[in-house]
């Protein structure tokens, strides 16, 4: 029995060292990288009622694969297993929000940020064009999560005064039907709110950029530059290209 | 609250409002002593003894505590008003009138507080949007009313009917024999547990809370969820709070006893 469970894990390493290492190839020739993305995570990944996965990180990746010369394909793959799968080799890297920690960095590489998914305001869609900032809000309420960092940004902020909610949905609500004169939250879930939801798309707006910094990369398993090679050079393109600026105007503003 | 009777006619009762002292107990170490001085020391010793962080936590803390008496003393004003009239309409012989003030205590009462909380705030937010102390003030009023209702209910009942029958006979209307000769009676029978919904009313304040209330609770929350000091601040607001319940229940204990001499 021994033995051919030794055997079998040497298949499985075998064949997963053959994808990891790039060596598929599509039909036009171009190498093709297989991508993994959690898709529960609207706006950044998920699956949108035709059943399509979508999403910024997937109209990303596929601008990444245009401007890089190779082709992406995408596997919906649990957050739980994402990244043993990744030292695992079952795909060439993953696509899935993932923030750039010093911790992840000594089990994986990243490629250069490509997005800043940091805390962001969200004003009612009738606030006018010259609220920019959490600044431009003093002398008023703004509403954040408890001991997140969005609280505590909104605390440091001069003159403005911070509310505290269990739950940045209920913060949201109370933006929406006018108790409190801001909100902030992650980028990506004030996209949702603000885009995405039903109950208050049209009422609620996105103003500034992202006043902390949380950078997503992409993820690739430790020492495979071969791939994160493709990767970063694609990528700089799109960061350039305008191309990147257009995807969060799609999804996150 | 309600007497349970049992075979042998024995009765027992209790009560879930907080501990009114007894004003019988004289021992220097009454339990109400122990805890009320205990709690109390410790407020003012670890700030002393153990500054950092205690000294911050209970800088923290006045406006909380300001704004918990802001609703609970509004709240129980309030309370107090609709209590009456829901207690009138109880033992109203409208019919229309009596269903009304029934149901309404009962729909209340079955209803958790914090439920009404987040449907007053919440729910009916997006059809009116209420300040948030208004809110708060109105679910802990609407709630705290139909408790009052019952106790005023019970208070008027409890005043005998030859009293109401002598003030009808002296050619008293109903109304005025309810104005002039009940409901003086009836206060100093339910100021006991009119004082226990006080007290109790102040402790559910903390619930308010959950609808961005820095109350004393909150503020407790906000400091500890920036510094991580979660024994440290809890232990302090669940010391104030108990100084300020133990303070209370002391103040209704001895209306309670300089009624009772005046009768």
């Amino acid at each position: 029995m021994k033995r051919i469970a030794v055997f079998l894990s040497l298949l499985v390493l075998t064949a997963a060292f053959a994808f990891a290492s790039g060596e598929a190839e599509s039909e036009s020739g171009a190498p093709v990288i297989t991508v993994a993305s959690d898709a529960t995570w609207p706006p950044m990944e998920f699956v949108d009622a035709d059943g399509q996965i979508v999403g910024f990180d997937i109209d990303l990746i596929n601008a990444v694969a245009e401007a890089g010369g190779f082709e992406v394909e995408i596997q919906n793959t649990a957050w739980e297993g994402i990244f043993p799968g990744l030292a695992n080799g079952d795909y060439d890297a993953v696509i899935s929000s993932v923030t750039i920690t010093d911790e992840r960095k000594n089990t994986m590489d990243f490629s250069i940020p490509y997005v800043n998914a940091g805390q962001i305001l969200v004003v009612p869609a009738d606030t006018p064009a010259s609220v920019t900032s959490l600044e431009d809000l003093a002398g008023r309420e703004v509403g954040a999560q408890i001991g997140t960092t969005g609280a505590f940004a909104v605390e440091e902020a001069a003159g403005v005064e911070l509310r505290t909610y269990d739950e940045i949905g209920l913060a949201v609500e109370d933006l929406a039907n006018g108790r409190i004169a801001g909100a902030v939250m992650d980028n990506p879930v004030a996209a949702d709110y603000v885009l995405q939801n039903e109950n208050y798309a049209g009422r609620l707006k996105i103003v500034g950029e992202p006043f902390t910094e949380e950078f997503y990369g992409i993820a690739v398993k430790k020492g495979n530059t071969e791939v994160l090679d493709m990767i970063n050079a694609g990528l700089e393109i799109v960061l350039n290209n305008g191309t990147a600026d257009e995807i969060t105007n799609a999804w996150l503003r | 609250m309600a007497p349970i009777e049992r075979e042998q006619g024995t009765r027992i009762t209790v009560s879930d409002g907080a501990l009114i002292p007894d004003q019988g107990e004289t021992s220097l170490f009454s339990a109400w002593r122990i805890s009320f001085y205990g709690a109390l020391a410790l407020v003012i010793l670890l700030p002393v003894l153990s500054p950092d962080p205690y000294r911050d936590i209970i800088a923290r803390l006045p406006m909380g505590i300001l704004r918990t008496f802001q609703v609970t003393v509004t709240s129980i004003i309030i309370a107090l008003g609709i209590g009456l009239i829901t207690g009138l309409g109880r033992i109203s012989r409208v019919t229309v009138i009596n269903r009304i003030a029934t149901v309404y205590v009962e729909v209340i009462r079955g209803i958790p507080l914090l439920v009404q909380l987040f449907y007053i705030y919440f729910a009916l937010g997006r059809f009116l949007s209420l300040d948030r102390i208004v809110s708060a003030i109105a679910a802990m009023s609407i709630c705290y009313g139909a408790y009052m209702g019952e106790i005023f209910r019970a208070g008027i009942q409890s005043i005998p009917k030859g009293q109401m029958e002598a003030a009808l006979a002296l050619g008293m209307s109903r109304t005025q024999a309810l104005r002039l000769v009940i409901l003086p009676q009836t206060v100093r029978v339910v100021l006991p547990p009119v004082g226990n919904e006080f007290i109790a009313l102040l402790k559910d304040s903390s619930l308010v809370s959950i609808v961005a209330v820095t109350d004393l609770l909150r503020a407790g929350r906000e400091y500890a969820s920036t510094t991580f000091y979660y024994f440290e601040t809890y232990t302090m607001v669940a010391l104030v709070y108990l100084v300020i319940t133990l303070f209370f229940s002391k103040i209704v204990a001895i209306m309670e006893e300089r009624l009772s001499h005046g009768r």
